[in-house]
């Protein structure tokens, strides 16, 4: 399972998250919120916590020198 | 209601059952529609993360240092190191369907008669997976049954993952974030002292997050903010006090006696309410 494509999905499914989650603090996107104006920062911290996982998971995919 | 709170959010018996069925049945003037709920709830959700942080206080600090390790090795190498990133994604999922779905799911279900049918499922849920665990079992004694069955570091990452996903369905009230957890760690082969370990270590991130977003509830006007941190420093010692007694209890102790009393609690709960008692 381990390579570097995988690391790499990975690492970029991160910074996607990073982004969707500024998106989120910033009020711009309001997709399954329950207002529909305003920042949400709890949706903000979930994709916080899913890019800090997403490269965590990249960093063990990645192929290492033994 | 803290000390109700604190206590009942670790047993396995569903406290947002008992939240919305207590003020019911004793006629208490608490309405969950009130816009002060919700900051009573965030401090009491404080008060219990607070009490599970002081009773693991040295295994989170191995836990967390663990994760870094981990995490920038990019490799795991002991059993801490590999119980943070269990707990990790056994909270994802969690946190997930808390986000999107929490509010939505407990506005749907609101309601004394719904959770009261919770409970009873609740009940029948627990009864459900200690019948399962004792098809397993072998050993004379609790003791000996009880050593066939792993530490909640060598539970499986797949098995993290549902028993977290599982934590949603205590959404539902009347049923058990700590029930479900703790069931769901058996099924994955938990000790029941560890399955009660790896169900509380997974509930104190959740219980944590879910009350430190919603602190900014806390300084709209309005909130008597000296009686609700009385009711979280009372859910604190609940929760403390609930947390120690289950796992001494989970050593030899099943989750029956908590399934016979959410199915005894649940029917006696619809009967007054259908008599209006």
């Amino acid at each position: 399972m381990k390579s570097s494509s995988m690391a790499v999905a990975l690492g970029v499914l991160g910074v996607v998250f990073i982004l969707v989650a500024v998106l989120y603090a910033l009020g711009v996107l309001q997709i399954f919120t329950s207002t529909t104006s305003g920042p949400h920062y709890k949706h903000a911290i979930l994709f916080v916590v899913l890019a800090v996982a997403s490269f965590v998971a990249a960093n063990f995919a990645r192929p290492k020198l033994v | 209601m803290g000390l109700l709170q604190g206590a009942s959010e670790l047993f396995p018996v569903s406290s947002l059952g008992h939240a919305v069925l207590a003020p019911s049945l004793l006629h208490w003037s608490f309405k969950q529609s009130d816009p002060s709920f919700v900051p009573f709830l965030v401090l009491l959700h404080l008060g219990t993360a607070t009490a599970l942080l002081v009773l693991y206080r040295e295994q989170w600090v191995d836990i967390i240092r663990g994760f870094f390790s981990a995490a920038l090795r990019g490799q795991i190498k002991t059993d801490t190191e590999r119980l943070a990133m269990l707990l990790l994604v056994g909270t994802i999922p969690a946190a997930i369907l808390g986000v999107f779905l929490e509010s939505r799911i407990k506005s749907l279900f609101a309601s004394p008669y719904v959770a009261a049918g919770f409970l009873i499922v609740n009940g029948l849920l627990m009864l459900g997976f200690e019948f399962l665990r004792r098809r397993k079992e072998r050993g004379a004694s609790r003791t000996e049954q009880e050593s066939h069955f792993a530490e909640a570091e060598r539970i499986s990452f797949r098995a993290a993952a549902l028993v977290g996903a599982c934590q949603a369905l205590a959404f539902l009230p009347g049923i058990s974030r700590s029930g479900i957890t703790i069931g769901g760690g058996l099924l994955a082969g938990l000790r029941h002292q560890e399955a009660a370990r790896f169900s509380f270590l997974l509930a104190t991130p959740v219980i944590l997050g879910a009350g430190l977003v919603e602190v900014p509830e806390l300084f709209k006007g309005g909130v008597p903010i000296l009686e609700y941190v009385a009711a979280a420093i009372l859910s604190g010692i609940g929760a403390y006090a609930s947390a120690r007694f289950l796992l001494r209890y989970f050593r030899s102790g099943r989750l029956d006696p908590y399934g016979w009393y959410c199915i005894a609690a649940g029917l006696v709960a619809l009967a007054l309410l259908h008599f209006d008692l």
